[in-house]
């Protein structure tokens, strides 16, 4: 697989095929929700986002975009240096929340159920050979 | 256990009846959203046992959301009648800390950016009335810029002074589970059975029968189950329990408490340890003697002033007025209200009970009466709930009355 760029359109396109063939719904728990993670300070000095909606596990709607991001369950704010650093495995994002590094916002109660499956997302997204 | 109750069980309270009414309150004192924090809102709000420090954001139409320690905010949401979705919680995390999580949902969700927040603030005899910090206060009126906070823990003070029959069925139940307690006990010290027993032990011994009976909780602040002896059952109106062994000539207090669906037991019982000498005898006999008296002139319309009057009467007439303890009763509600009687804090001294509050029909209190001859090493406590009716009240623990030697 050659290299993409970051949240790129070739990024985004390959990730969402990968996505859709590797989540296993019973693995997701055939959760439904959305999260979108805002990408703040990117190095064009515009904020992206990643959508990423599951119905009953499945990956229902993926998008890679800038400016404001679809209405979602669930907020994460963060630098975009900050998630790189998640996506290349140099920091949790566990420690990232708590540190303050990332913002959530949403019914934390829900996303600690949903927090396994956010990180299953992250390992898939992470199996992208990527530029950042 | 989930939240299990339905409108033909006897426990059953309607909780959004609450919530409408406190939103009634809110619309006419102005108050956009109510801000709550201590523990006997959440208790009588959520119909849930919130023992972390936990928000409560009633807004001006509609469910109320939760805010709790993400420790426990599963659990609560699997016993609230609440939904699911409306049980949040806050965590150590960016944008989860409690002030983020709640000024978030004040803002976003509700979509308010000014207005008035009642939030609860004051004072109290005992530690976890759960107002709101100085420092939770600030925090929150620089996350809220556009509000005016406005104290108004008055508005659940006042709709939780008369109790409907699910809370009083409730509290009925957890003082059967008291008495329960109280037969263990009896049951333990009598025959010679009180040697070797300390006064911790016979407060595991209470607990244990309670729990048998169903109670989920001992409850209470001062020691749970409070167990005095000999000496100690003179120094007042707080004794938790100690390893002293219980020993034969001295008195034994015997103050049992039980939880059941947030709803208290609280029933004090005592005993002489024979031999009784005739001065014990003539205590405990006054002190009877005075619980009657109390109990017999308790009923709506009194106030707390002309109780205590008609105590201190008898106890001139029977002359034992140097041992009565002033104060014949103190506040009680679902768990986390159990001091102030929990009406408008308008008395002469805030934040303490009014001594000319009236009682009135449906409202609920402990009798609570303590009698203490230190020079003597002798001492009692009575305590009661009691349901208060036109023509009298109604003990809800029906454990005997009186003080037998075992």
């Amino acid at each position: 697989m050659e290299r993409t760029r970051y949240l790129s359109e070739e990024w985004a396109a390959i990730a969402g095929a990968k996505l859709r063939a590797e989540l296993d719904p019973q693995k997701m728990n055939k959760a439904s929700a959305s999260m979108s993670n805002i990408y703040e300070r990117c190095s064009d000095g515009v904020d992206r986002f990643i959508f990423i909606e599951c119905s009953d596990g499945e990956l229902a709607r993926f998008e890679v975009g800038s400016g404001e991001p679809p209405k979602a369950e669930f907020r994460i704010h963060g630098d975009y240096d900050t998630f790189a650093m998640i996506t290349r495995g140099e920091l949790g994002s566990q420690k990232a929340l708590m540190t303050g590094r990332l913002k959530l916002k949403g019914n934390m109660a829900k996303a600690l159920r949903l927090s396994s499956l956010a990180d299953r997302i992250n390992k898939v997204l992470a199996g992208i050979p990527t530029d950042y | 256990m989930p939240y299990d109750l339905r409108p033909d069980s006897p426990y059953w309270i309607d909780n959004r009846a609450r919530v409408r009414g406190l939103q009634e309150a809110m619309a006419r004192e102005g108050i956009d959203v109510y801000l709550a924090s201590r523990p006997r809102t959440m208790s009588f709000i959520m119909d849930a046992f919130c023992p972390w420090r936990s928000y409560l954001v009633v807004p001006p139409k509609g469910d109320p959301v939760f805010f709790t320690f993400v420790v426990d905010a599963v659990r609560v949401a699997d016993e609230t009648w609440l939904p699911e979705d409306n049980v949040r919680a806050y965590a150590p995390m960016g944008g989860q800390d409690q002030v983020s999580a709640v000024s978030c949902f004040v803002l976003e969700e509700l979509g308010l950016s000014k207005g008035r927040v009642g939030y609860e603030d004051g004072m109290s005899t005992w530690t976890p009335e759960g107002y709101l910090s100085r420092y939770e206060y600030e925090a929150f009126r620089a996350a809220l810029p556009g509000f005016d906070f406005v104290n108004s823990h008055e508005l659940v003070d006042a709709m939780s002074v008369i109790k409907d029959a699910g809370t009083i069925a409730r509290f009925r139940e957890a003082s059967r589970q008291v008495d329960e307690g109280h037969k263990a006990v009896r049951e333990a010290i009598s025959n010679g059975g009180w040697k070797g027993l300390t006064e911790t032990v016979i407060g595991g011994i209470g607990a244990l029968a309670m729990r048998r009976a169903g109670s989920v909780s001992e409850w209470n602040f001062a020691g749970l189950n409070e167990i005095s002896s000999g000496r100690r059952t003179a120094l007042g109106a707080c004794t938790p329990p100690t390893t002293r062994p219980l020993a034969a000539g001295e008195p034994l207090m015997v103050d049992l408490h039980s939880m059941h669906r947030l709803a208290l037991g609280d029933h004090s019982h005592n005993y002489l340890i024979g031999p009784a000498t005739k001065a014990q005898r003539r205590h405990a006999d006054n002190f009877v003697e005075l619980v009657r008296t109390v109990l017999g002139a308790w009923k709506a319309g009194s106030t707390p002033s002309g109780l205590a009057e008609a105590m201190f009467e008898r106890a001139e007439a029977l002359g034992c007025s140097d041992f009565v303890v002033p104060g014949c009763e103190h506040g009680i509600g679902l768990f986390g209200d159990e001091w102030r009687i929990g009406s408008a804090a308008d008395s002469p001294l805030p934040y303490w009970t009014d001594p000319d509050h009236a009682y009135a029909p449906g409202e609920m209190v402990i009798c609570a009466m303590q009698y203490a001859s230190p020079a003597d090493g002798i001492g009692f406590r009575y305590e009661n709930p009691i349901v208060i009716g036109e023509r009298g009240v109604e003990p809800l623990s029906k454990y005997p009355l009186g003080i037998e030697e075992v």
